[in-house]
């Protein structure tokens, strides 16, 4: 390998970008708007959530009860802590139509409170018997994990609070939470935004799609021109065009990496606990690979045309299945073997760890060894593509 | 093994003026190095008419796709010095036998050699230059970075590559469009920077695959100049096209016909040998006897 020939393929594929400004554009622009998007949409918490409130409580009135002597109309006031930011609330008086709604997708949920409930309430402090606990009917649309999340956390809290509040007048040392409630947070608690999470995976997923595409496109591109053809009839030998381009493709990588990063800190305050050069490392390995994917995939493509048709193809698995917006965990468990032969899969679990958790080597070597194989068998297998002749 | 060189010949460093004595082969560029100050040069033997040197040779090649012969059983020798201009219709596989040339294409049958060795072979690229039929340059570079690309890969170094990105942009008129980006040239434009492309390291054999397609009149003039002085220090040009006129300008040419080479000698003593006054007519005669 001469060091000569390998730079004048970098460089002309580094110029060739910097005259195509579209070209570039996508290639910075994408990633950023994809954390613009996401971060500005999942970034804060969840706002104006339609809901659907049921309140069939009867409560207690004034002066039946010893206990509560000034009565009580539980439901009623865990409906006035909700928070109206997060809950757009709509009252309804009947709990079919309001899982109707929720059904048709006009709301995202519905909140029923049964007639007993604040019977059951006076009658679990009283029997300390939780077989009496007052149960809230949450109807939801878990269809999007994030909202139904936000939905649980904010019906959960005001209660908590109500009740602290009750245990407080009461003189009562604790009440247990009245409904139970499943708690789901894919990382660190509720302290980890959903910004935290996505960044490292669009960092990863961005550095895939634009190196895949872009190579397959310039393939494509060598052999219609019959560039290529001119690349072989020189003394360049095929790992060197393969060598020159990765070179390139590395620069444009990392230089991608740092606007998103930048991006990242600067609009959402992201914090990056681990070794920046390592994630740097990881994005190298994802870029390579892709590059060799690319280079072979450009072999069944003709043109642009059917160049572009690769696209939903490396998309939705990656998508879908490499845990970019969801965890692995969550997708169904039939799917989630699939999920193995992804490389993105690795790049982003490798990311989030050093990102995210702050992880070093010692802890991500399995994701570090599956991407430098992947590069090595992608790479090695292109060059003998490009060496094949009819 | 390298036989030795039968001519001796005594140069002269253009660095320090040493005399020095360096044989070759007519028809051979040798790379010399001066003893005494170390610049590199190069030695042209001239061709001699009774020497001649084979630089390529081609023993009854065919080459098929699927059940289609493109190039059918094909002998050829080429000198060294020569300008072999392989003329024939549309798909009568000029390109075809120029890839198998360039070790593009892989013959199902029969051997080539080219510069005394037997294809493949990589170490003997550098010497060979290739200009493909459809101007093969990158459209989203300028033509200077097409150019240092080109030279770039062949490991050129940088104050070489610009004394001759300079010469090559004068040979093809091209010294007010270095900046400007290859979409934006008009055809014939592009197909003369496809030409320089081929031509800035100064290779030893040179494939072009018609490369006057669509160039005008006078450029094409210009063109069959160079052609000529690349010969004259004993450069070999292999060449395809569809004009006559420029036929009469090779040494030597050659009809294909449906993959067959149908007719190969000097323009002049092929219109002898049908008695006709232009090639064009030679050619309809031969290919018509070939038909019956
Ligand atoms: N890759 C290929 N696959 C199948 N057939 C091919 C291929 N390349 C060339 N051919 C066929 O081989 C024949 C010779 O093609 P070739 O390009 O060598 O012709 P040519 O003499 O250069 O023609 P032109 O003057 O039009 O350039 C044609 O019939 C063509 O269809
Ligand atoms: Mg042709």
């Amino acid at each position: 390998m001469r060091l000569r020939r390998i730079a004048a393929f970098s460089r002309r594929a580094l110029l060739q970008f910097r005259h195509d400004r579209r070209t570039l554009a996508f290639v910075l622009i994408m990633p950023l708007l994809m954390i613009l998007i996401f971060g500005y949409t999942f970034g804060g918490d969840v706002k104006d959530i339609a809901i659907e409130v049921v309140d069939y409580d009867i409560g207690i009135q004034a002066g039946t009860s010893p206990v509560l002597p000034n009565g009580l109309f539980l439901a009623q006031k865990v409906i006035d802590n909700f928070d109206t930011d997060v809950f757009s609330m709509h009252t309804n008086t009947n709990s079919r139509n309001a899982r109707q709604i929720v059904h048709e997708g006009k709301a995202w949920a519905a909140i029923i409170f049964p007639a007993n409930f604040t019977e059951n309430f006076l009658s679990t402090i009283k029997t300390q018997d939780m077989s009496f606990s007052p149960k809230i009917e949450i109807y939801i649309d878990a269809s999007n994990p994030t909202i139904a999340a936000a939905v649980i956390k904010e019906a959960t809290q005001s209660v908590q609070i109500i009740l602290k509040e009750l245990s407080a007048s009461l003189n009562i040392s604790q009440i247990e939470m009245p409904i139970a409630i499943e708690q789901v947070y894919a990382y660190g608690g509720g302290n980890t935004r959903f910004i935290d999470y996505f960044a490292p995976g669009v960092i990863s997923f961005a550095i895939m799609m634009v190196t895949t595409m872009i190579t397959i496109i310039l393939f494509v591109n060598e052999r219609r021109n019959g560039t290529l053809q001119r690349l072989l009839v020189s003394p360049a030998s095929e790992s060197e065009i393969v060598v020159g381009y990765a070179l390139a493709f590395a620069v444009i990588g990392i230089i991608q990496s740092i606007v998103v990063l930048i991006a990242a800190i600067l609009l959402f305050d992201i914090s990056i606990v681990g070794n920046i050069f390592l994630a740097l490392i990881v994005i190298l390995l994802l870029a390579f690979g892709h590059q060799g994917l690319g280079i072979l995939l450009s072999a069944g493509a003709k043109n642009e045309l059917q160049a572009i048709q690769f696209i939903p193809l490396i998309l939705f698995p990656s998508i879908l299945l490499a845990g970019l917006f969801w965890p692995i965990e969550s997708i169904p468990s039939y799917l989630q073997p699939l999920s193995y032969i992804i490389p993105l899969r690795y790049g982003i679990d490798a990311e989030r760890s050093i990102m995210l958790r702050g992880w070093g080597i010692g802890e991500i070597w399995v994701d570090i060894i599956v991407l430098v194989l992947f590069a090595l068998l992608t790479l090695s297998v292109s060059v003998l593509l490009l060496k094949r002749r009819n | 093994m390298k036989v030795r060189g039968i001519i001796q010949k005594q140069v002269q460093c253009p660095a320090c003026n040493t005399i020095l004595i360096c044989s070759g082969n007519p028809g051979e560029i040798v790379k010399v190095t001066c003893p005494s100050c170390g610049t590199l040069g190069k030695v042209t033997f001239e061709q001699t008419f009774d020497t001649p040197t084979k630089i390529v040779e081609i023993q009854s090649v065919t080459k098929t796709f699927g059940k289609f012969t493109a190039v059918d059983t094909l002998d050829l020798t080429i000198y060294t010095g020569e300008i072999y201009g392989l003329l024939g219709p549309n798909g009568s596989g000029k390109t075809t036998a120029i890839k198998l040339l360039c070790d593009l294409l892989r013959p199902n049958e029969g051997t080539i050699k080219i510069l005394g060795e037997p294809l493949p072979c990589k170490s003997i690229m550098n010497q060979v230059g290739y200009m493909p039929q459809d101007a093969a340059i990158y459209l989203d570079n300028t033509v200077h970075e097409n150019l240092f690309f080109f030279g770039g890969i062949y490991g050129m170094t940088k104050e070489n590559l610009e004394k001759k990105e300079q010469e090559m942009l004068e040979f093809v008129n091209l010294q007010d469009w270095s900046d400007s980006l290859v979409s934006t040239l008009s055809g014939g434009m592009k197909h003369r920077l496809s030409l320089a492309c081929a031509l800035i390291h100064e290779p030893n054999l040179v494939f072009l695959d018609e490369p006057t397609v669509g160039v005008d009149p006078e450029l094409r003039a210009t063109f069959w100049g160079y052609f000529e002085s690349l010969v004259k220090k004993g450069i070999t040009v292999i060449i395809t096209t569809h004009y006559m006129d420029e036929a009469d300008h090779c040494s030597r040419v050659g009809l294909l016909r449906q993959g067959r080479l149908i007719a190969d000698g000097r323009p002049r003593d092929l219109k002898k040998s049908v008695g006709v006054d232009s090639l064009e007519e030679a050619f309809l005669l031969l290919a018509g006897q070939e038909k019956s």
